[in-house]
């Protein structure tokens, strides 16, 4: 509590924990159907959503992919529990999307080449040197689990039996992975 | 430089080796330039992606979902009742029940002039701004109303023609919520088969039933607009 004038005093709030405070507001508002808080919440996590979507399945897919997601937030909005932020619930509901979403465009692509060679592919700087290859298009160009993998531990923070149980593979794949996708992108630093 | 002790850096930089590993990953990292110059570019791989700033997307994708969920770009959107009548299902008192069955009953009537006059009032492809629908609907009534079935005919055969103008993704999304939508209409008058009085299962329906409505005619309203 913070003293302002000779008897009045004001609580000072922490700014993370008034924005947190507005956002459950905003999720209890929508869960009860109110389209502009939804909206308010659209537009706090859209860039992470569809940041998320981009680097998981790529730039084409990654639009119709965060409209799913929202609107899917949208249907589930009762089974959200004010005890969790409410970001850590629409990215894991994200990502549970994209996977999903994955599976299918795996099928689409008929492919998930996780070879050596498309490592050695991603890995290859530039043609021409001055052009330097960014550290999100280097990503792209890794093979999808390999990609998949780094963002969801070196981006999303998820460890490795999460990410194990989410892709359906066993954690040394998972670690495996996510070494080769870090020595493949090592070379695009410079 | 060593590929056993290559492979295992990553797991170094996480900090998910035992105790034994880890001192015999520093012992060879004393000595081993080249994999301390590998293991400091790993890290800088790592630093880069926590560094990564998230970009919005191009096109503000919240016009997709508000039609996706109901609601028409740029309008005041509305409540979703049914959610809150589906929270409030059990705090439901005999009044309450008594008063919803009592405007169901007026409802009822009148649902079935405003059916007809929605059925006659089809916004066609073309129509860029049709004029509001409060669609009123007994469910009850409505779940086997020709008239009903006729207007969604009517709207999806004018979706279909004007198509051709909505993007991809768009078309996407009213497919897939016109076949969610769908599944709790089929859903909702399977459980009003078992318990026909039951009010909550009745407004449900009817709230799902002009849901289909609204998507219908607000989508039609945008293939119009784009034409």
């Amino acid at each position: 509590m913070e003293l302002t004038t000779s008897g009045v005093a004001t609580l000072r709030r922490d700014p993370d924990q008034a924005a947190g405070d507005a956002e459950a507001a905003d999720a209890a508002l929508a869960a009860s159907g109110d389209g502009r808080a939804f909206e308010r919440l659209y537009r706090v996590h859209v860039a992470r959503i569809h940041s998320l979507a981009r680097r998981m399945i790529g730039l084409d897919a990654a639009d119709d992919v965060t409209q799913d997601v929202f609107i899917r937030a949208w249907t589930k909005l009762a089974t959200f529990r004010s005890e969790a932020a409410f970001g850590t619930w629409l990215y894991r509901l994200a990502v549970n999307v994209i996977l999903a979403r994955r599976t299918t465009l795996g099928s689409e692509r008929g492919r998930y080449d996780d070879s050596e060679s498309a490592l050695e592919s991603a890995a290859r700087p530039a043609a021409a040197p001055e052009i330097s290859m960014d550290l999100e298009e280097a990503m792209s160009r890794l093979p999808d689990g390999a990609r998949q993998v780094f963002v969801l531990h070196d981006l999303e923070g998820y460890r490795h039996e999460e990410i194990a149980k989410l892709l359906g593979i066993v954690s040394g794949t998972s670690k495996s992975q996510l070494h080769h996708a870090r020595m493949a992108l090592r070379k695009h630093l410079e | 430089m060593s590929d056993a002790w290559t492979e295992r850096l990553s797991e170094y930089i996480d900090e998910t080796l035992s105790e034994g590993e880890r001192v015999a990953i520093e012992a060879h990292l004393a000595s081993c330039a080249a994999c301390a110059a590998t293991l400091d570019e790993l890290r800088r791989v790592v630093a880069r992606a926590r560094a990564l700033d998230d970009r919005p997307p191009a096109t503000d994708l919240w016009p997709g979902i508000a039609i996706g969920i109901g609601l028409a770009p740029g309008a005041h959107p509305v409540a979703s009742l049914g959610q809150r009548r589906a929270r409030r299902r059990l705090s439901f008192t005999v009044p309450e029940l008594a008063a919803a069955a009592i405007a169901l009953a007026i409802l009822s009537g009148g649902a079935a002039w405003l059916l007809l006059r929605a059925s006659k009032a089809v916004p066609m492809a073309t129509t860029a701004t049709p004029a509001p629908m409060p669609m009123l609907v007994n469910a009850a009534l409505s779940g086997t109303d020709p008239r009903y079935a006729a207007a969604v005919a009517d709207l999806e055969r004018a979706l279909e023609q004007g198509r051709g103008r909505l993007d991809t993704a768009t078309v996407r999304v009213i497919q897939k919520n016109l076949s969610i939508i769908d599944r709790a209409i089929r859903e909702a008058q399977s459980a009003l088969a078992a318990d026909p009085g039951n009010a909550y299962l009745n407004l449900h329906l009817a709230e799902q039933m002009r849901r289909k409505l609204e998507l219908l005619r607000r989508a039609n309203a945008l293939a119009g607009a784009r034409s």
